[in-house]
């Protein structure tokens, strides 16, 4: 026992001292990312805990209107046009739904008439700003009506999805090195082309920009079905889902919105693994990183479980990198702590790139 | 005789954990091959014990993609460690002379035990949300001072009575002050037990690390590691953080066992 215990502490003294010889060699004061919630963020950034966070709205917009910080950068000014949330369906369900397809068509309508409308709500003269902005602050958890103004600012709302970005971010992705090599060699898939095209179609939105001018209770389904919808905790990115939802547009077509167990989840990991992956989420909007890694990561090849499909966009850009009054660069937060939502999430996947074009190293 | 018993006993030890870790590698491999599941589990999601030990390589040091740098595991080790002898220091000097006090004297009894009897019900793990509210920082150390602070507390009092009456008898016949009967008396004879709820301390407040860790996030720290890996998809990584954890409490326990056996000769 005595030589096994010494034995022993000789391996962890040495791993200790290892651990030293290696911090010497980690670079030059990264930029340390900690995940935390939304909340977190914006109370951590007024308390001075941590120098900055990059979150998705509303989070930003209400830090700003708090006065706790300011922008640093937009996330258009990281990369203009940016994919971001989409609409995306379970395998599983859709083998085991006779009429998926219709379903899929409808949803994509929804989809494109809610963005459509949100689009046209923007602007301030328009008389359906007044209820936009009720939608966001009840959908954002927001109380006040100015956070929900600038909240809306930022974000793209799109109904199309975007192949070439989605191509972009899975090369960052596999650059990065994210992906599990051995799962990413079971997946078959030659490259980022190749699996962006595999995971997204167009044509659930091309049917829905043939028939958007149709009254939707024409081209209802004949019977009503019940879709278990994941959607993620305040994320404004996915407002045209919960308009389509109040607006009873999914109700007119034909498909009746329930809750899917767990929802709303924290951030697309959960949704990818503690829904999509144990089939307890039909349909679900969510940021396409986490769906382009854990279709790879979190499946398991054989049954194909975690195995999901983007029918469209839901929105491009809408992230920003808010900083405390006395940040003034990307390199003034050089050793300092910054909160994001996790790894593997589109902000996760922004931040590194903005680092990546500012020469900085970041730690996650 | 007794180094006979002693390798016997190692060599069952040795068996059982390569037993553990076949049987780990059969059923991973029984459930991938859909041949038998254990119910309600999804084992095909597990690693094997040999995807597990290349993660735990691969894990090890440092690395750095592009703009990206991961902590290797011995930082990650590092990090969680200083955390928990921070506040086991802080446990230690906080709750010996409490535990003291009310093992000594009726009155600081009457006054402290109360809040100690409840406040002792309340798991570390229940702390972190407060942690999180009221301080701006050192929230992850502070789940560790609850996690250590009462049992050395608890043990303490219980060194403090179980002292020989008649030796403090003696001592102040001798002419001993107050103070002395504690420095020379009281410590001394309470110090095995102290010892013990050190141990048994730093066992809890290990536990509570890595979950404070998993809440309290810091760039660094086992806890974390964890986390952010299964938040990846990379359950390799994951459980070899699972393991590492589960070793170095490990080697956390026998490492106070020795002191003991060193420092503490007048036990046993």
């Amino acid at each position: 026992m005595n030589n096994i215990s010494k034995t022993l502490i000789v391996v962890i003294v040495t791993a200790l001292f290892a651990g030293c010889i290696e911090q010497q060699k980690t670079p030059d004061q990264p930029i340390n990312l900690v995940k935390m919630s939304g909340q977190d963020m914006i109370q951590r950034l007024g308390t001075g805990e941590i120098a900055g966070f990059i979150g998705w709205e509303p989070y930003p917009a209400i830090a700003i209107t708090k006065g706790y910080g300011k922008p640093l950068f937009y996330s258009a000014d990281i990369w203009k046009g940016h994919p971001c949330c989409v609409v995306a369906y379970d395998y599983h369900w859709y083998n085991n739904t006779r009429n998926a397809d219709d379903i899929l068509n409808r949803m994509a309508l929804v989809q494109l008439k809610s963005v459509e409308y949100i689009n046209n709500a923007k602007e301030s003269g328009s008389p359906d700003h007044a209820d936009l902005i009720n939608y966001s602050m009840a959908f954002g958890g927001m109380t006040n009506s100015s956070a929900a103004e600038l909240s809306l600012k930022d974000v793209q709302f799109v109904y199309s999805p975007n192949i070439p970005g989605t191509e972009t971010f899975i090369s960052k992705i596999m650059d990065f090195k994210i992906f599990d090599s051995n799962k990413w060699n079971q997946s078959g898939y030659k490259n980022a082309s190749d699996y962006a095209n595999h995971l997204i179609t167009n044509r659930y939105v091309d049917w829905a920009v043939k028939n958007r001018e149709n009254n939707l209770s024409s081209i209802a389904l004949k019977e009503t079905v019940t879709i278990r919808y994941g959607y993620l905790l305040n994320d404004i990115h996915e407002l045209p889902f919960y308009v389509g939802w109040q607006k009873g547009w999914f109700r007119a077509v034909g498909i009746n919105i329930t809750m899917a167990p767990g929802t709303p989840f924290e951030n697309g990991a959960f949704e990818m693994q503690k829904g999509f992956k144990t089939n307890s989420v039909d349909i679900g909007s969510l940021g396409i990183p986490p769906v382009i890694i854990h279709r790879i990561n979190s499946n398991d090849f054989s049954v194909d479980d975690a195995r999901v499909g983007v029918i469209s966009g839901m929105n491009n850009e809408g992230s920003i990198i808010v900083v405390a009054g006395n940040i003034t660069s990307l390199a003034d937060l050089k050793g300092k702590t910054v909160g994001y939502p996790g790894p593997g999430t589109i902000q996760h996947v922004l931040f590194l790139m903005a680092a990546d074009n500012a020469g900085l190293k970041v730690s996650y | 005789m007794k180094n006979n018993t002693e390798r016997k006993g190692l060599v069952i030890n040795i068996l059982s954990l390569i037993s553990f870790v076949i049987l780990w590698h059969i059923l991973v491999l029984l459930a991938r091959e859909q041949i038998f599941n254990i119910p309600f589990m999804k084992m095909k999601d597990l690693p094997t014990p040999l995807e597990t030990w290349y993660a735990l390589v691969g894990s090890m040091f440092t690395h750095t993609y592009g703009p990206g740098f991961t902590y290797g595991i011995f930082d990650h080790i590092k990090a969680s460690l200083v955390r928990v002898v921070q506040g086991g220091v802080l446990a230690f000097i906080i709750g010996v002379p409490v535990g003291i006090g009310i093992g000594y004297s009726r009155l600081i009894h009457n006054i402290l035990n109360p809040i100690i009897e409840i406040v002792r019900n309340m798991p570390p793990m229940a702390w972190i949300p407060l942690a999180i509210f009221i301080l701006v920082t050192g929230g992850s150390i502070f789940i560790v001072f609850i996690g250590v602070v009462f049992p050395i507390i608890l043990n303490t009092i219980y060194g403090v009575r179980s002292t020989d009456a008649r030796i403090i008898d003696a001592a102040r016949t001798l002419g001993a002050s107050e103070a002395q009967i504690v420095a020379k008396v009281l410590i001394p004879s309470a110090f095995p037990s102290i010892i013990a709820g050190l141990r048994i301390g730093f066992g809890v407040g290990w536990m509570a690390i890595v979950a404070a860790e998993m809440v309290i996030q810091s760039p660094v720290g086992l806890g974390y590691f964890i986390w952010n890996m299964g938040d990846l998809g990379r359950y390799a990584e994951m459980v070899a953080g699972m393991i590492v954890i589960g070793v170095v409490g490990y080697i956390m326990n026998i490492s106070i066992l020795l002191v003991q056996k060193r420092f503490v000769k007048w036990v046993d």
